[in-house]
């Protein structure tokens, strides 16, 4: 008789109790990869988790829950007006969250994509500047590109450093976020100050023909623009091969050398793309929501992305729901502001969302094994147990 | 330029020294661990905001100091909970806690913005050497947290490089497979670092609250968190090189509000031409540049970075 298979190294059920020694009993084990569908309930169970603990929050501060959530799924998601509300909200968060999502599927963390989405609106805002005389759709469309190189800009040295030194791109497209804001605060106060604003330091309104058009509602055709990258990234990264070749970089940089792969180019484009979208988020959101350049523009849109990208693993459709969950929490932490409830409720549920999700996925993540007791006399080896095999889940 | 705006100058330095120090020798502790903890910024706000209404409430700063150290843990206990017992990933799951814990600090702090602070730290004034001119005041005339970071910073170093606990911790920061192959427990190590780590953050937080603004509002953290963060690295990882990117960082923060005041010339540069938002860029760009100077000179010898950072630990993996 063979060795039997003994229980995983890392068990829940521990110890050397004696039972342990006769019955059959449950053990939990990792699962090699995680499954979509998994991520998708844990994305769900995250939600539930999060509304609980908000309602908790909001019971405990006096608030009534019940008529808060109604009114938060109201003004989100009840009626034309609401959706294009929660989809004006959710457009620059897709942008921002696939340019993560681009990053991140090949393993890169683009923590800087906040700022990569002040730089591109920046450079927008000063193209608009120089060019202002121009077309209102040649203007905006040239003020997208800008955006777009304004990302670039920002993230260039990042991405050099990672793909040609190895310095970890997570610490320096973060740090360059606080540069990009107050880059913008040094033009607000200084070179761009708007003359005509007296002791009120503001920056010069955009041209008047520098808006997005609208497209229902309240929202613009920036969510038309969100739409048809995150299809096209999809198209790119899971039906060609340069998407293969990218994902394979990231998931085993071994095996992608040895295929002829270069590695630091894959970086590079990565990481520039990344910021080049980021960018372009920032452009838009300027075009399609502001009137002006300020220093709050990106209002945390870039750091939501991540979110927003790592609960959706990295991929664009999976951007596409968190995004409009994402935004239909935004509009409707804006809208209770009216119950006399703050609006950071809304952050502290995005971030209860991804924090019950991750958990859950870990979860998820396990499935229970029936492991028969060492030497019972039964050679039937745990991992060939069918019944186990069914056993899926916690 | 009169002495006594170089003096107030310097007091306000060592004062954001400390504030910053405080919070970056816990992000030190973390990561020396091998986590990375980018929830500064939210430990901090809750640690700011906890520790002023917990002091309002009892009329004493220290009982809010030691509320929002314990915030501060609470609020990374989280983070410990999900990136290393859990084993998620570390940069989603800090950011989770900054984004998390600057709402959580804002809704919970809503009435305290309008609370007047009257249970805050004051200048301890050391009897005889306070009053050494220039020295007094900047070194010996300062609110009791300053001096508390000192001691901290010193008991840091000596249980990181004196200690067999440093020991094991500087390790599972290197090798987390090694050190649980010695028999240390790799998730009991990262988590107390880990809370270690946010206890200094939220007392950072309330030293903001209960000294330095005296008061609690929405964006009184201001990125001083992200700050921390940079610290660590341009420290290179050490308690004592950590002190001293500390003064300097303190020093530009110091120097922000001020600069446009000073009536002075430095090599032709009129000082008060210089805008304090670019000021403010200089900690986050020298970081960059030591993070870059770092991988030049890793090819002659180790980078003090710990090897392990942000790798999570999964035994069954090893």
């Amino acid at each position: 008789m063979t060795e039997p298979t003994h229980a995983p190294l890392h068990t829940v059920a521990r110890g050397r109790a004696r039972w342990h020694r006769v019955i059959v009993r449950p053990v939990l084990q990792r699962r090699a990869r995680v499954a979509p569908a998994a991520q998708a309930i844990a994305f769900v169970i995250g939600i539930v988790l999060a509304l609980i603990a908000g309602a908790m929050l909001l019971w405990g501060s006096g608030n009534d829950p019940v008529a808060v959530y109604e009114r938060m799924a109201e003004s989100s998601l009840g009626g034309f007006d609401a959706l294009s509300r929660t989809l004006l909200r959710a457009t620059p968060l897709a942008i921002a969250g696939l340019a993560v999502a681009v990053a991140g599927s090949m393993g890169l963390w683009n923590i800087g994509a906040e700022g990569q989405m002040m730089a591109g609106a920046t450079v927008a805002a000063g193209f608009a500047m120089v060019a202002g005389d121009l077309p209102g759709p040649v203007l905006i469309v040239l003020m997208l590109v800008a955006g777009a190189v304004g990302g670039v800009v920002l993230v260039v040295g990042p991405a050099l450093a990672r793909a040609y030194l190895g310095v970890s791109e997570i610490i320096t497209t973060l740090m360059l976020v606080e540069v990009a804001i107050r880059i913008v605060e040094w033009l607000k106060v200084g070179p761009w100050k708007d003359p005509e604003s007296f002791g009120f330091a503001q920056i010069s309104p955009l041209p008047d023909q520098a808006s997005l058009p609208g497209l229902f509602g309240q929202v613009h055709i920036g969510v038309l623009f969100a739409a048809a990258l995150l299809l096209a990234f999809w198209l790119a990264v899971s039906r060609t091969a340069w998407g293969y070749e990218l994902r394979m970089a990231g998931s085993s940089p071994a095996t992608a050398r040895y295929a002829g792969i270069s590695l630091q180019r894959k970086v590079l484009t990565a990481l520039l793309l990344s910021g080049g979208l980021a960018g372009l988020a920032g452009a838009i959101e300027l075009t399609g929501t502001a009137t002006r350049l300020e220093p709050g523009l990106s209002s945390g849109y870039g750091f939501a992305g991540i979110i927003v990208a790592a609960l959706a693993l990295m991929r664009p459709s999976g951007v596409a729901v968190v995004a409009f969950v994402f935004g239909a929490v935004l509009r409707g932490g804006q809208s209770i502001q009216t119950l006399g409830v703050t609006s950071s409720i809304a952050t502290i549920l995005q971030a209860m969302i991804l924090i019950g999700a991750l958990v859950a996925a870990v979860l998820l993540n396990y499935r229970v094994r029936w492991v028969r007791p060492v030497g019972s006399g039964t050679d039937a080896d745990a991992t060939e147990n069918p019944a186990s095999a069914g056993a899926s889940g916690v | 330029m009169s002495e006594d705006a170089v003096i107030g100058l310097l007091v306000a330095t060592v004062q954001f020294a400390t504030l910053v120090y405080l919070a970056g020798l816990g992000e030190l502790i973390a990561e020396r661990s091998g986590v990375l903890n980018l929830g500064v910024e939210g430990m901090m706000a809750m640690g700011a905001v906890t520790g002023f209404m917990a002091a309002i409430a009892t009329g004493r700063p220290w009982v809010g100091f030691a509320v929002a150290a314990l915030v501060g843990m609470a609020t990374a206990g989280v983070h410990a909970v999900v990136s290393v017992i859990m084993g998620a990933g570390q940069v989603v799951s800090g950011l989770a806690i900054t984004i998390g814990g600057l709402g959580f600090a804002a809704f919970i702090g809503q009435d305290a913005v309008r609370e007047r602070a009257d249970a805050v730290f004051t200048d301890l004034g050391i009897i005889g050497l306070a009053d050494i001119p220039w020295a007094g005041p900047i070194l010996f005339d300062q609110p009791p947290v300053v001096y508390l970071a000192g001691v901290l910073g010193v008991a840091a170093w000596f249980v990181l490089s004196r200690t067999r606990l440093g020991l094991a911790l500087r390790a599972v920061g290197e090798s987390a497979s090694t050190t649980d192959s010695v028999g240390h427990s790799v998730t009991l190590l990262r988590t107390s670092a880990v809370l270690v780590g946010g206890a200094f953050a939220g007392a950072a937080g309330s030293f903001l609250s209960l000294y330095m603004a005296a008061g609690w509002t929405e964006g009184l953290i201001a990125g001083r968190g992200w700050i921390a963060v940079a610290l660590v690295i341009f420290g290179a990882w050490r308690p004592g090189r950590l002190a001293a990117g500390s003064l300097l960082f303190g020093f530009t923060l110091a120097l922000q509000p001020r600069v446009q005041t000073f009536d002075l010339t430095i090599f032709g540069l009129e000082v008060n031409t210089i805008s304090p938002a670019l000021l403010g860029i200089l900690p986050f760009l020298l970081t960059v540049v030591v993070l870059i100077a770092i991988s030049f000179r890793a090819r002659h010898r180790p980078s003090p970075a710990p090897a392990a950072l942000t790798l999570p630990y999964r035994r069954e993996e090893r």
